[in-house]
């Protein structure tokens, strides 16, 4: 093929990218040229279903959630590699069995350290 | 049925290692989170130590498994290396571990143990692919490791620049690859070597582009220049045994995965990249030692000394690729492993007794107090410069005269001049050593039983391998290091 018929298949993808930054770009400058500009204090401030606004933006909220999402990643790809196995589990028969022990016996430990080291604990 | 026909025996060393990691990881969790824990950290040696021997015994005639896993002379000298190397730092650490209560241990034992286990991978791997999760095993280990004092700012400063950078540098690494995928469809390295030749005059700017891509994320890991900023914030901030794994095991481990690569599968377009790795190498030199002139803290000092090193170590690569030269690396990553893990276990002991500082006056009157740990120093650091009857001299000379046989000459004079630059701030330790008074408040020195193994066993290395360097060069004169 060489290297001219790559750079054609590409040339489509950059002008999608173009378009599609130029889009919003080109909507808002041009709203902003035709809106009218009045602001006054009561409509600057944030929206709040009209309560005024009080308190820090910035949420706090507890680090196990972030622990808990990080122990679902693990075990999520884990589920996605047992599928595919259990479909097609009668075509590798016990080899393959002995195999996917051996992976899940290591996540098993995985999930042993973090039940033991307390990691899923709210408190 | 389906079975997958392969010497499943190859990888023997490297399942013995996992299995025994998996068991510190478990005896680790299995007991309390502050105890001390020294029969894990035996536990760990023991387990490296029989992974050792069972790289030397299993398959001495080496093989493969298909295209992903490759046993040949290169692979397994390299484990050796990289085994003793893990051996030694954890020695290092065990005393260090015990005075500095913010550092889990079981934890950290367990950790090294794999990225020992990733490092093998990467040095056995004929297989971008394989290469890759070797190299991601270490890198990820040792985000880890460089974090882990807890509560310690420098730490965990040193931690996250690591992640970032080192998260940037695999991704080039994989934009590389990803070009040698698209334009050979496969990811076996003896296959991309096969078809280097028509594809370079096809794609002249793609392979070029995959080439620089894969050397920069390479080199992001040995601290070569352009990519070597992270090298000394991180050497600073993260536990001293660790910066010491990082500067030794990690860095040989990812020059293993360089050679591998550029020889097997860049080798027929050798005249192209030649230049650029040269220029690299001359540039990392001066880079590293000019800057650690300037250094008043050790550890960012032994950083700036392992940038310059990594571009000795590079020299060779870019003069030329055959049997002898892999004999020059091999022979300089030994005696580079036996002097810098002997220098990083005197900080570890001086910086622990003066208060966890690495200034260079932590250093000062060390002669007054503990009289064999300077002259093992002195002689680790005269090495590193390259002066006559230490191991370093003797790597030096032969990276020396490889450089003039190859026709760079321009480079092998660049070498040598910055070698002497580096005299200056070796000798700067030294001179504190033995010429200043040690402070009023010091005290004596007590050295834990595992850095004294480490110093004795590196000092021995050192000097043996100065003095009578045919003990390994006879060794592997005979070897055709990849198969």
């Amino acid at each position: 093929m060489g290297l001219s018929a790559y750079y054609d298949n590409y040339i489509i993808v950059l002008i999608f990218l173009i378009l599609g930054i130029l889009l919003p770009v080109v909507a808002l400058t041009f709203g902003r040229f035709v809106r009218p500009k009045n602001p006054y204090a009561e409509k600057v401030t944030t929206y709040e279903s009209g309560i005024q606004p009080k308190g820090d933006a910035q949420v706090r909220y507890h680090v196990a959630y972030y622990l808990v999402a990080l122990e679902f990643i693990i075990f999520d790809v884990e589920t996605v590699f047992l599928f595919p196995w259990a479909v097609a589990l009668d075509q590798l028969g016990w080899y393959g069995l002995n195999i996917m022990l051996i992976f899940l016996t290591i996540l098993v430990l995985g999930l042993a350290y973090s039940w033991k080291k307390r990691v899923l604990e709210w408190n | 049925m389906l079975a997958f026909e392969a010497t499943w025996s190859l990888m023997t060393p490297e399942i013995v290692l996992g299995a025994l990691a998996m068991l510190v990881f478990t005896i680790d969790f299995m007991t309390g989170i502050h105890e001390k824990k020294p029969f894990i950290g035996r536990l760990s040696i023991f387990s490296l130590l029989v992974t050792a021997v069972l790289v030397l015994v299993m398959n001495p005639q080496g093989g493969q498994i298909g295209d992903t896993f490759l046993v040949d002379p290169f692979a397994m000298v390299f484990k050796l290396i990289i085994l003793v190397g893990v051996a030694l730092v954890i020695m290092m650490s065990m005393n260090y571990l015990d005075r500095n209560e913010d550092i889990y241990q079981g934890e950290y034992y367990s950790i090294l143990l794999f990225t020992a286990l990733g490092a093998m991978i990467m040095v056995s791997s004929a297989d971008l692919i394989t290469l890759f999760i070797g190299l991601e095993i270490v890198s990820i280990s040792s985000y880890a490791l460089a974090g882990f004092k807890k509560h310690n700012i420098d730490s965990t400063e040193a931690s996250i620049k690591y992640i970032v950078l080192g998260g940037t540098a695999s991704a080039f690494i994989l934009f590389g690859m990803s070009y040698l995928y698209g334009l050979t469809g496969t990811t076996s390295l003896y296959e991309i070597g096969a078809a280097m030749p028509e594809l370079f005059a096809d794609y002249t700017v793609m392979i070029m582009i995959s080439l620089l891509f894969m050397l920069g994320g390479f080199g992001f890991k040995v601290s070569m220049v352009p990519f070597h900023m992270w090298a000394p914030d991180v050497y600073y901030g993260a536990p001293t045994p660790v910066t010491a794994f990082l500067a030794t095991v990690s860095k040989l481990a990812a020059f293993g995965i360089i050679i591998r690569v550029f020889t097997l599968g860049f080798e027929s377009i050798y005249a192209e990249w030649a230049f650029i790795v040269a220029t690299i190498a001359a540039i990392t030199m001066i880079v590293g030692n000019f800057i650690a002139l300037t250094q008043q803290d050790v550890k960012r000092l032994m950083a700036y000394s392992g940038i310059a090193q990594a571009g000795y170590i590079l020299v060779p690569i870019a003069t030329v690729l055959n049997n002898f030269s892999i004999t020059v690396i091999i022979f300089y990553s030994v005696a580079y492993i036996m002097m810098t893990l002997g220098a990083f276990s005197i900080i570890t002991l001086v910086s622990e007794q003066s208060g966890r500082k690495t200034g260079m006056d932590t250093f000062a009157g060390l002669y007054q107090r503990s009289p064999y740990m300077a002259v093992a120093m002195a002689i680790f650091l005269l090495s590193l410069a390259g002066l006559p009857f230490t191991a370093g001299f003797i790597g030096k000379a032969n990276i020396f005269l490889l450089a003039i046989n190859g026709n760079m000459l321009w480079l092998a004079i660049i070498m040598i001049v910055t070698s002497i630059i580096s005299f200056y701030y070796y000798f700067g330790v030294i001179k504190q050593m033995f010429m200043a008074e040690p402070k009023p408040n010091a005290e004596e020195i007590k050295v834990p039983g595992g850095i004294q193994a480490v110093v004795t066993v590196t000092l021995a290395g050192t000097v043996l391998l100065g003095i009578l360097p045919n003990l390994l060069l006879d060794l592997f004169t005979g070897f055709n290091w990849m198969i």
